[in-house]
């Protein structure tokens, strides 16, 4: 059980003024969703999370301890990351891609053993890719390419999963069961927290939610305290029609 | 066995200098040992010595009976030192005296095949100090190869390189007699041209790039022996490159050219251009085949000969 | 374990294979019995000295020189994250090549040209690095930038040393740019160091395989990236510095050698970096052998064999890629 909190957290957009300092705290069984415009910073925000990018001010701290004086390999055991963007320069097949997700638990003369392998095939098959185990991973389609690597973060099985855009690219199916597997990783006592652009997936799958403006302020809390309409239509600058489906509000553009 | 002059000389007995160089095994090459077993048994009436280019002094336990030599140049003194019959290797362009060409080549004078060269076995190699690869050489030396040093800068190293050759492969009656004809040749030369009026003299060793020579290189000092004067031999480069600007300031009274081939008048039709050259005025544009002046060889006395031919006619058409 | 010995053993006995013929083939004509006499211990003396004093030194020269920039290579590749990037292309061949060039022209030879050689590149190596480096964070691209123009620099110093060299050295540095193996005597050296960098490339292998995905995911793996990549970067200039000392300038190997390997073993850097180490020594042996062979007894240098070799394949891998 990890938990992630963050101190008077500023990211570092470049131009950009401080706007509110962060003080959250993400707790185990908790889904938290992002939500902002294009450009509200919220990429940088993972990034920041995850420790891969140094705040202006304030600090993250994982189970108490700030972020920047862990070592990234006691780090990536905790905190995995799913990312928006992916560098396939050389030639890798799907499972080779998914057992890099075991780098952090081997040493150094360690060669990936039987386990892992298993632990990597096991992945690809939840993400529906264990078909695709033997092919190299720059012939998929996009979206099996998210597959792959969410698999990855699967593999690395972290306490906590920081996903940008974890659905991007996929069709209505595979986003309802990556949203299904994030939602089980919470209910195992994982945190979880992710960007996404569908208001709706936020309000079907997160019980908090985090609103980013353009201009640096943000405000978050449970989801049912930030799924108003108004706050809603000032973050996106664009008007909504609501109705209600199976219990759930379900937010349309209005033309 | 080779030693530099400033060392203490070895005696004779040659055993100390071998016991020296078994303290290298790994330069230790099978030739030496072959020849291990002659030089502890048999005295050194034998033995000749002769002094390099680069003032070492050179000793053979028996004169030289397989020499190959680096250069073309080279092997023009060692036929001239009447040891042609005993040249073993030459290198690309050795092309003078005509028999040379038959002998087997080693490749070209900057990379030497040193596995042909090692297979011929020579007891003796002629190497160029500034042709040459020093890498080369020295492995050649460590492999047990002596190798003698040639490169004369003067007309005197001409006569004493034939000299040294004919020491060191034994043939001295022959090279004595050469190289004092050269030497007779070329001070007889100097004599006749010691008082003549100075021809300021452009000598054109390539067209493009235009280069020249200096005082220093041997051309020069021929241009030097037949009363003419070279208008770039203050330079300080030996073979320095120039541009037609510069010889039209030097506006020299002959333009002498060596070429490519032989008698290649396009470098000298190059100059026609500029009418208001002295040497073009005069028609003082001369050619002298390059292979009789450009090689330290005792061709240089004909090439010598017809240079200052040339110069006499520039004289006449004052 | 089998997916990296199979490959490994078979690459292990081309290199054998290929060190047995340049020690069995030359411009002297040696029978087959007369090599494996001397590979005995035995054989006549000249035998001997061809095959122990010239052959074998020269061949494992080459094979050392040919390991050593195929895995410079290999390494450069995953830092700058580009599979075309080459050891030579952050202008350290420039560096050594000026320093190599600055030390013939004052006509020292030997144990010099190869000190001056290795400043040069080491000169090269910081050059770059600092100045990639400015003020800020470096990238890839900025550092393959200032690699390049900093080359550029590099071969501007050295046309003005050419133009400028007494005619009777430029044979030599000519020689020397074009890589030539005609010097090199002791291959002890730079075996020593083939087997090093193997050996601790194998514990950082997983590690480079994670930064070839990028240093965001590396970093988000728990591969601690800059200092990993100040590691990369210093070895592999060093590997190539030493490299260029022995051969001069030898092109291509560093691109085509890794850049075929992973085509046909995949881009495991513990496979690849061995597997590097071999099949660059043995295609410069090939490449040695053919060039002091094929128009024998004239010589050639060996970078004119691995060019002649390495444009075409790389323009048909280049051609063959998207």
């Amino acid at each position: 059980m990890s938990r992630l909190e963050t101190r008077g957290l500023v990211i570092d957009v470049p131009g950009r003024a401080d706007g509110r300092a962060l003080d959250l705290c993400l707790a185990p069984e908790q889904v938290w969703g992002v939500l902002g415009p294009n450009g509200a910073g919220k990429t940088t925000l993972l990034h920041t999370l995850a420790g891969l990018r140094d705040p202006r001010a304030g600090q993250v701290e994982l189970d108490g301890q700030p972020l920047a004086n862990l070592r990234r390999r006691r780090v990536a055991r905790q905190l995995g990351m799913i990312f928006q963007e992916r560098q396939d320069g050389f030639p890798a097949t799907v499972l080779e891609t998914a057992l890099i997700g075991r780098h952090p638990y081997l040493s150094a003369w360690q060669m990936e053993g039987g386990d892992d392998v298993r632990l990597a095939e096991e992945a690809l098959e939840r993400l529906d890719v264990a078909h695709l185990k033997h092919r190299l991973v720059n012939t998929l389609s996009g979206g099996e390419r998210q597959r792959v690597a969410i698999a990855t973060v699967l593999t690395q099985s972290p306490q906590l999963w920081l996903a940008d855009e974890p659905t991007n690219h996929l069709d209505l199916h595979h986003q309802t069961a990556v949203m299904a597997l994030l939602a089980e990783q919470s209910a195992a006592g994982k945190v979880v927290l992710m960007c996404l652009h569908d208001l709706n997936l936020a309000a079907r799958w997160c019980d908090h939610l985090l609103l980013f403006y353009p201009d640096g302020e943000a405000c978050w809390g449970p989801a049912s305290d930030m799924l108003v309409p108004s706050a809603l239509e000032r973050l996106y600058d664009q008007r909504l029609a609501t109705a209600e489906i199976d219990g759930a509000p379900v937010f349309v553009p209005a033309r | 066995m080779v030693k530099t002059i400033s060392t203490p000389a070895v005696p004779p007995s040659s055993v100390s200098t071998l016991a020296s160089k078994r303290a290298w095994p790994r330069r230790l090459g099978g030739l030496v040992l072959a020849v291990v077993p002659w030089l502890t048994g048999v005295s050194h009436a034998n033995e000749v010595c002769a002094v390099d280019d680069r003032q070492r002094e050179v000793c053979l336990e028996a004169p030289a009976e397989r020499i190959a030599v680096l250069s073309p140049g080279a092997t023009e003194l060692t036929y001239a030192a009447g040891a042609g019959d005993k040249v073993v290797a030459v290198v690309s362009y050795s092309d003078y005296p005509p028999e040379a060409k038959e002998v087997t080549s080693v490749g070209s004078h900057t990379r030497v095949d040193l596995e042909t060269l090692v297979s011929l076995q020579p007891d003796l190699v002629v190497g160029w100090v500034t042709g040459n690869p020093a890498e080369q050489l020295e492995t050649i030396e460590s492999l047990g190869m002596p190798v003698f040093y040639i490169e004369p800068r003067d007309f005197e190293g001409v006569s004493t390189g034939i000299e040294r050759l004919a020491r060191l492969a034994d043939t001295q009656d022959e090279g004595d007699r050469v190289a004092q004809t050269f030497r007779d040749g070329m001070s007889g030369l100097a004599a006749r041209h010691a008082d003549a009026a100075t021809v300021p003299v452009f000598y054109q060793v390539w067209d493009e790039p235009l280069m020249t020579v200096n005082d220093v290189h041997l051309i020069g000092k021929v241009i030097e022996l037949c009363g003419g004067y070279n208008v770039f031999g203050e330079q300080s480069r030996l073979v320095p490159r120039i541009d037609d600007e510069s010889v039209l300031d030097a506006d020299p009274e002959a333009i002498i050219a060596g070429g490519m081939g032989e008698e290649n008048r396009d470098w000298l039709d190059h100059w026609s251009q500029y009418p208001g050259l002295t040497a073009v005025d005069r028609d003082n544009l001369f050619f002298v085949p390059p292979s009789l002046i450009q090689r330290p060889t005792p061709r240089l006395l004909e090439g010598s000969r017809i240079l200052c031919e040339k110069l006499e006619v520039a004289r006449a058409r004052r | 374990m089998r997916r990296l010995t199979l490959p490994l053993a078979l690459l292990l006995a081309a290199s054998l294979a290929a060190l047995a013929l340049s020690a069995g083939v030359g411009s002297a004509n040696l029978a087959l019995g007369e090599l494996w006499a001397v590979l005995g211990g035995g054989g006549d003396a000249l035998s001997r000295t061809l095959i122990l004093e010239l052959r074998l030194p020269r061949s494992l020269s080459a094979f050392a020189t040919g390991g050593l920039l195929a895995v410079a290579g290999a390494l450069m590749q995953v830092l700058l994250r580009n599979p075309l990037a080459d050891p030579y292309v952050l202008g350290l061949s420039g560096g050594a090549a000026v320093g190599a060039l600055a030390a013939m022209l004052a006509g020292l030879g030997g144990m010099v040209i190869s000190g001056s050689a290795f400043a040069g590149a080491l000169l090269s190596t910081l050059l770059v690095f600092g100045l990639a480096h400015g003020t800020g964070s470096w990238t890839p691209s900025r550092l393959l930038l200032t690699g390049v123009v900093v080359a550029a620099g590099w071969g501007a110093v050295v046309t003005l040393m050419l133009a400028l060299s007494p005619a009777e050295r430029l044979p030599g540095m000519l020689y020397w740019l074009m890589g030539d193996l005609a010097y090199a005597r002791t291959p002890m050296p730079s075996l020593l160091v083939l087997v090093l960098v193997c050996l601790l490339g194998f514990p950082l292998g997983r590690s480079l395989n994670v930064l070839a995905r990028g240093p965001m995911q590396a970093a988000a793996l728990g591969v601690a990236v800059r200092p990993l990549e100040w590691t990369i970067y210093i070895t592999a200039s060093l590997l190539t510095a030493m490299a260029v000392t022995t051969a001069g300038s030898i092109g291509f190997v560093g691109l085509v050698v890794p850049h075929m390997l992973r085509l046909v073993l995949g881009n495991d850097q513990r496979l690849i970096l061995p597997a590097c180490a071999l099949a660059g020594g043995t295609l410069l042996v090939l490449a040695d052998t053919l060039a002091r062979t094929v128009i024998a007894p004239e010589q050639l240098p060996v970078g004119v064999i691995t060019a002649l070799i390495g444009v075409p394949t790389f323009l048909y891998l280049l051609y063959r890629s998207r």
